[in-house]
Order: C-alpha cells, then structure tokens, then sequence
C-alpha cells in the first residue's frame, strides 16, 4: 500500500519536472569578448553630427609615458588592479571594451521603464508630464515612440561625435595603452594598437549619462551610479590610466554642450500641443479631405500624441514635406473597402504565425518601442562583425538619427491627412492589439522600421535581405494587429526607406564604412 | 456520504478558477471515494469584475470595463484504492471585456491532474481528525496566450503543488478544515522577445512566480446528508513577482495575491443514483494585481461504480 502511494507520487513529480527545465531570463547581451575589426586610425577625419571640425575641440597634449605622472598613474592602475573586488571584477565583464553597447542597452532600459502612458484623472481629465516638475504624476517623460527614437537619435549622435574627437586626438597623440607599456599588466580584454588618449569609454560614459540626464531627469542618481562604475572597470580592466578618462571627459564635456543645444531648440517643446492647437489641425485636415481621426479611448484623451512632432528638426532630410507620403485611399473608396476587408478577415481567421508576428512587433506601452527593436538588432549585427567602439556608435547614429527622421516625417503625414484608425471607420470592429492615441496613416512602426533597415543594411550588406524581411514583418504586423490598413504600412515602408536613404548617403561621405 | 465526494472535489477546483494569478487547483477537501467509483461532472461558472488592484491600488479602466469570464469544465474523478484517488480536469475559458476596443480570448486552459492520499482517519472525542495530502500537476493545452492580460485565460505556465490537509469532523456534522499548499510555477512562453520586469529582460519565456495557498472551511451536513453547506475563505500569495506598473496592463510575472470568502452548497437529488447538483458564490475582498472578482457557478455531478 504504501509503495503504491510512494510511485503515484513520484509519477506526478515526474510530470512536474518539466517544471525545473528553466529557459534563460538574461536582463543584458551577453557576448564574448572580441578582438577589433579595425582601428580606423583615419576616424579622427569622419563626419560629426553635432560638432564641428575635431579640433573646435582642444585638449592637452599627454605627459610623455617616460614622465613621473605617468609612471605614477601607473603604479596606480597597477595597484586598483590587484585589489580588484568581486563586484569590480564583473563590472569589467560587465562593460566589455566596447561599452557603447551597453549605454544603449541602459538607454532602452530607461525608455521601456517611461513607456508608460498617463491614465485619467477621477474627474476624466488627463495630465500630462511636465518636464518642470517631472516627478509628476504623471512622470516625465512619457517616452513614447517618437520621444524614444529623439532621445536614441541624441544618444548616438553624442556618442558617435565624441568618438570622432576622441580618434582624431587618439591618433595624433598615439599614446599606448598601458599594457603596451608595461608587459606586466595583463588587460581584461583583448589587447589591441588603439592609442589610449583620450579614453574612448569615459567619453562614451560621460557623454551617455549626460544625454539621458537631459532626457530622463528622474534617473540621475541612477546614472551617476553607472558611470561611476564604468569609469572604475576602466583601470580596472587595465585599459586607461586616470590622464586618459580625465581627456575623454573633456572632449565630452563639450560634446554634450552643442547636443544640449540643439535639443533645446528643435522643436520638441511644442510637439505635445495645447488642445485648441490640435482641434485646429484636425477641422484643417477635414476640411481638405472630409475626414478626421477621433481618439476612442474612455475617457476620450482630447489631444493625439506629439501633434506637431513632424515639425521637429530633422537630421538628414532638409524639409520634411519632401518625404510626406501621398495622400491615402478615401474611407469607402473600393482600395479602402479592399483593405477594410482584409483586417474584417484576419479579425476572424488568424493563423498562430501571424498572431506571433503581431505580438513580435507589438513594442507597444511598457516595451523600448520599435525605435528600440531596431536598437537591438544593429546591436547583435555590431557583435557579429566586432566593430569597434567608433564604428559602433557610427552604426548607431546614422540608424537612430534615420530612425527619428523617419518618425518626424510619418507623424508629418498622421497629423497633415488625420486618417481614422480602423476601429473608427469599421462598425463593431475590435483587435488583438492596443489602438495608439494618433491617426493611422502612415503607420509609425512601417516607417522606423524601414529607415533602421534601409541603414542597417547599408553597413551590414550580407544581413539586408534580413533587415529588408524585418522592415516587411514590422509593417504587416502592424495588419494583422487590427489597428493599421495595408495602406498605411505598404506607404510607411516606403516613406520610411527614403527617408534612411538620405541618412546612408550622408553616412557614405566618410569614404569608409 | 462517500458519494458525495466527486461534487466537492468538482468544488474544490473550481474556486479557483477566476483567480487570474492561479489556474486549475487541487481539491482541499478532506473526502475520498471508493475504490472502482468514478465521478463525472460539469461545472458552468461566470465571474465579473470592473475593479483590479495595480499593485495595491483598487482601480477601475473604462478601457476594460466590466470583464466577464465565463467557463465550462468537464471533471473526472476516480477512485484506484480506498486511499488513493485521481482527478483530472480540462476548463473551457472565455473573457470579454465590455469596454475598449480590444478583443476577449478563449479556449482550452490546463489540463490538470491530481492524486490524492488519505493518510489518517482517527476517532477523537465527538469526531475524527483527519489528514491528506495532494500532490498536482497541471499544464497549458493549445495555443493560448498569457501575454494577453487581463484578457489572457491563464498563467501559460506549468505547476505543480503539493497541499496538505487537515480536518475535524464531528460526529453531530459539523466540520472544520485547513488545507496548505505550496505552489511551484514554471515559465510562461510569450510571443515577444523583450518584456519590462524591473529591468529589460531579454526572452521570450516569463517567470510565473512560486505560492502558497491556503483554504479554511467550516462545513455542517444536513437532511440526512443529503444537502452540504460551507462557508469558505481562500488565499493565495505569490511569493516574489512585480507590480503592474502604473495605468499598465497585468503580466505573467506579477506578484499576485488575493483573499476571497464564499458559500457553496450541493444537493443529492437522488442519493442512491448519484446524481447532484452544487452552486456556490465567492467574493475576492482584498487582493494585489488581481481583479475584485464576484463568482458565480453551477454543475452538476454524477457518480458510478465501475469496479
């Protein structure tokens, strides 16, 4: 009797065993360790986004490596490395010697935990978040889609500049990393010829905190704490003595300050528009066509998202009615009919890969939103061809400044046609998906997504049929969700790689890469 | 009075059915069934709720509106030995939303699968102390989708749960019952890559966090024991987890936890044919990233010998 029950219950927790095979829930991108690719000892000479010539940027010359503060800072770095505690250590491994990465990987962190929309008031009113008093509620920001691709767009342009400065000194001054002065320093990343002045991390640190203090003010604390840590792993790994960081944080210093000044005038303050504002832009677009989009949510939200973020200054494209898409099909013109149809039928009928497409896609509220899906993406194509930190955040900024490009332009054309969402034009239709407060055409994710793949396929050509099929799946997701018509994303795809075209061809002006 | 035992079981699982945080329980009851006898039931049951806890804070969504969940679960129970019984169960789920503009999911839940073991029946002053053990395992069947909450129909995630449970009946009807459980969940695969828990996390699989279950009765038999009537109250505690962020919707990974009372009662129609028919009513009172669900079910029972 009693083995009877002993084998019962071994047979139940058998079954239950299935429970303990445990998938991995990594919280960053691991990846090994890798040599560079290159060294681009001519990067000094890239084009900058923000600055100017490289050497608008002046910073000293390095103390010869045979002077006493040389050698002293490192007696220093010999000694922080000998005494390198556990937590230290991993924070090494942590920032890897190519800590772009991982200050976008922070950034996208910080955006998916402000991805947060703002709920009613009891009265049914909305409040919105005021960067005056961001502690709000709600808090500052609310980093939607068009808030996300603006601040990834500063991030790496900051970075990428800073990079360019950091080079152009790198290679005037060539002085050797450390380990290349002293073969008793075993560094914690591949060695390679880089010059080590200026410190290409701390500049990438300062840089990159700084950025995402403007843009998230809440987290300063936080990010003082992570660039405080960065700086450490960076004699730690025995990469940098302490003259390098100080260099690196000069040049980004002065980076940051003409970052800090073009965001303060492009036009974002006035992209979240009073309510009188944004009627007004809705009757000028139902008297010109004889429709507009209507928010649908309960209590009805009186202003769309960022109504005038298509006047925001673009990066690449001179004058954003150059890239406005043309005007969509009529409501009951036979082309919408056609397209009402289709979203009636996958409404009824959704097979599991289209489900999991639009669930894929979805970078909806509390996620990085697409800007950061194609973040992602550059990231693991950065590793797999061991970029350095240089081309890395060229990668990064020619794709994140497309990428809001491509979001002024599609929220140009939303708010100029005003076009209803689906779940406005046809009668009792619901969707698998969350309907966004702004109007449908062209869709937001159809034309990110484009101009990411449009740039990412220019550095990465092997992987463009990759991007390309991306860019098509982000768009038809969007389909399949119930809350675009095939003619927003088809236009959106398209707006969206024209507008990365004018990124890429600025990108090709360095010659290389 | 044996026969009575596959309602109270059918019972037992379907308390927790609204919960969103738990899927498909073991019975906690302190009844076995004969050797050879098998139980086959139905059970109907329909809960509402237009308020949730975000966290600790009780709110309404005009988005969500009132949610309805309704489900349908066929239940089989048998006896192998005296002591050792088996149940097994399949709920058909549906939820709609009466506000916003998103869909309502459905379809089959968990499959669940349970022995039962009675350990100890011994005469104590006016009644006897009992005790028995449960050991489940359920898991998700089809295709349904726990990233789609608060319209999802389940965790999405394998569990399994050892309960114990302890109990004294009297000889004049009265009965008093604890049952404890612990709870192991496993991950819940979702069909996006990237989710928010805390941090970025980077994969399609969820942690369904681990919990414990706890169950009092006091119970009384009457008109022969032929009607049974409780007074019940439940809870069920995640023991890690996060919070549904502000004006955010629910996911697999939050903390959930929820306190509810309720009432049920069944009736043997014909007590030698072993047909019955039970209804009970439960009422979440307090709870964390759950809604404040009222419930509502019916089935019907009936039981014959095989062996």
């Amino acid at each position: 009797m009693k083995s009877q029950y002993i084998s019962l219950l071994s047979v139940i927790l058998a079954l239950g065993l299935g429970v303990s095979c445990m998938e991995d829930t990594p919280n960053y991108f691991e990846f090994e360790k890798y040599e560079l690719s290159s060294l681009d000892e001519d990067g000094g000479s890239w084009n900058t986004l923000l600055v100017g010539e490289p050497t608008q940027i002046s910073i000293n010359e390095p103390e010869p490596i045979s002077a006493g503060s040389y050698v002293t800072e490192l007696g220093e770095l010999k000694e922080k490395m000998s005494s390198i505690s556990a937590d230290e250590k991993d924070a090494v491994e942590y920032w890897t010697n190519n800590p772009v990465l991982r200050w976008n990987e922070l950034a996208l962190e910080i955006a998916a935990k402000y991805n947060l929309i703002p709920g009613p008031n009891a009265d049914g009113s909305y409040t919105l978040p005021n960067p005056a008093s961001p502690e709000g509620p709600p808090p500052f920001p609310f980093a939607h889609p068009p808030y996300t691709s603006r601040m990834l767009a500063y991030l790496s342009a900051a970075q990428f500049d800073a990079l360019v400065v950091v080079w152009h000194y790198k290679f005037q001054f060539n002085r050797p990393a450390p380990y290349q002065v002293d073969s008793s320093i075993q560094p914690a990343y591949p060695k390679s010829q880089l010059p080590s002045y200026p410190s290409d991390g701390a500049s990438v640190a300062y840089v990159s905190k700084e950025i995402l203090k403007t843009m998230f003010p809440l987290e300063q604390a936080y990010l003082e704490e992570r660039y405080l840590e960065h700086l450490r792993s960076l004699e730690h790994a025995g990469i940098n003595v302490r003259s390098d960081i100080d260099a690196g944080i000069i040049v980004a210093k002065e980076v940051v300050d003409v970052a800090r000044q073009r965001a303060a005038s492009d036009g974002m303050n006035r992209a979240q528009t009073p309510m009188a504002l944004s009627d007004s832009i809705a009757n000028v677009a139902f008297d010109r066509f004889g429709w507009k989009w209507n928010n649908m949510e309960s209590p009805i939200r009186p202003v769309g998202l960022t109504p005038l973020f298509g006047k925001v200054r673009m990066w690449h494209v001179p004058n954003v009615e150059e890239v406005r898409a043309s005007p969509p099909p009529a409501p009951g013109s036979p082309q919408f009919e056609e397209d009402a149809r289709e979203l009636r039928q996958y409404a009824r009928n959704m097979t599991g890969e289209q489900r999991r497409i639009a669930n894929w896609w979805e970078d909806g509220l509390g996620s990085y939103t697409p800007p950061g899906h194609w973040n992602k993406f550059a990231k693991l194509s950065i590793v797999k061809n061991k970029l350095n930190p240089l081309r890395t955040a060229k990668v990064f900024a020619y794709m994140n400044t497309a990428i809001m490009d491509a979001g002024v332009a599609c929220w140009d054309t939303k708010y100029y046609y005003h076009y209803p969402r689906p779940v406005e034009t046809i009668q009792g239709f619901k969707t698998i998906l969350g309907t966004p407060n702004f109007p449908a055409y062209t869709s937001g994710h159809s034309t990110f997504s484009a101009a990411g793949a449009e740039v990412l396929s220019y550095f990465f050509p092997e992987d463009a049929h990759q991007f390309q099929a991306w860019a098509e799946e982000a768009a038809v997701s969007r389909i399949y969700g119930g809350i675009h018509y095939r003619f927003d994303a088809v236009e959106g795809t398209k707006q969206g790689s024209k507008v990365g075209q004018y990124s890429v061809n600025n990108a090709k002006k360095d010659g290389v890469f | 009075m044996k026969k009575l035992y596959g309602s109270v079981l059918l019972l037992a699982f379907v308390y927790f059915q609204n919960i969103v945080c738990s899927h498909a329980q073991l019975p906690f009851d302190e009844i076995m069934m004969p050797k050879g006898e098998i139980c086959m039931a139905g059970i109907y049951e329909v809960g509402k709720w237009d308020q949730y806890w975000e966290g600790g804070y009780l709110r309404r969504n005009a988005n969500i509106g009132t949610l309805t969940r309704q489900m349908v679960m066929p239940m089989v129970a048998f006896g192998l030995t005296e002591k050792i019984n088996i149940i097994t169960s399949l709920p058909y789920i549906s939820t709609e939303p009466s506000g916003g503009t998103q869909v309502g999911q459905s379809g089959f839940q968990d499959i669940n699968m349970s022995v039962k073991v009675d350990w100890l029946k011994r005469q104590v002053g006016k009644g006897r102390v009992l005790f028995l053990t449960n050991a489940h395992f359920a898991r998700p069947v089809g295709r349904y989708l726990s990233d789609y909450m608060p319209f999802s129909i389940g965790a999405g995630a394998p569990e399994l749960g050892l309960r114990a449970i302890g109990g004294y009946k009297m000889d004049n009807g009265l009965i008093f019952r604890v049952a404890g459980a612990y709870l192991w969940r496993g991950q819940t695969q979702i069909e996006r890559d990237y989710y928010y828990q805390n941090g970025s996390v980077y994969s399609s699989f969820m942690n369904v966090p681990n919990a414990f279950n706890f169950h009092a009765a006091i119970g009384y038999w009457a008109l022969e024991n032929r009607l049974r009537l409780e007074a019940t109250y439940m809870s069920l505690n995640c023991l890690s987890g996060d919070d549904i962020r502000s004006y955010n919707r629910p996911q697999p990974t939050n903390k959930m936890e929820v306190s509810q009372i309720g009432v049920w009662a069944q009736y043997y129609i014909k007590a030698d044919k072993g047909l019955g028919a039970l209804a009970y009513f439960n009422q979440v009172v307090s709870g964390r990233n759950v809604g404040m669900a009222s419930v509502l079910g019916m089935g019907l029972t009936y039981q014959l010998k095989i062996y």
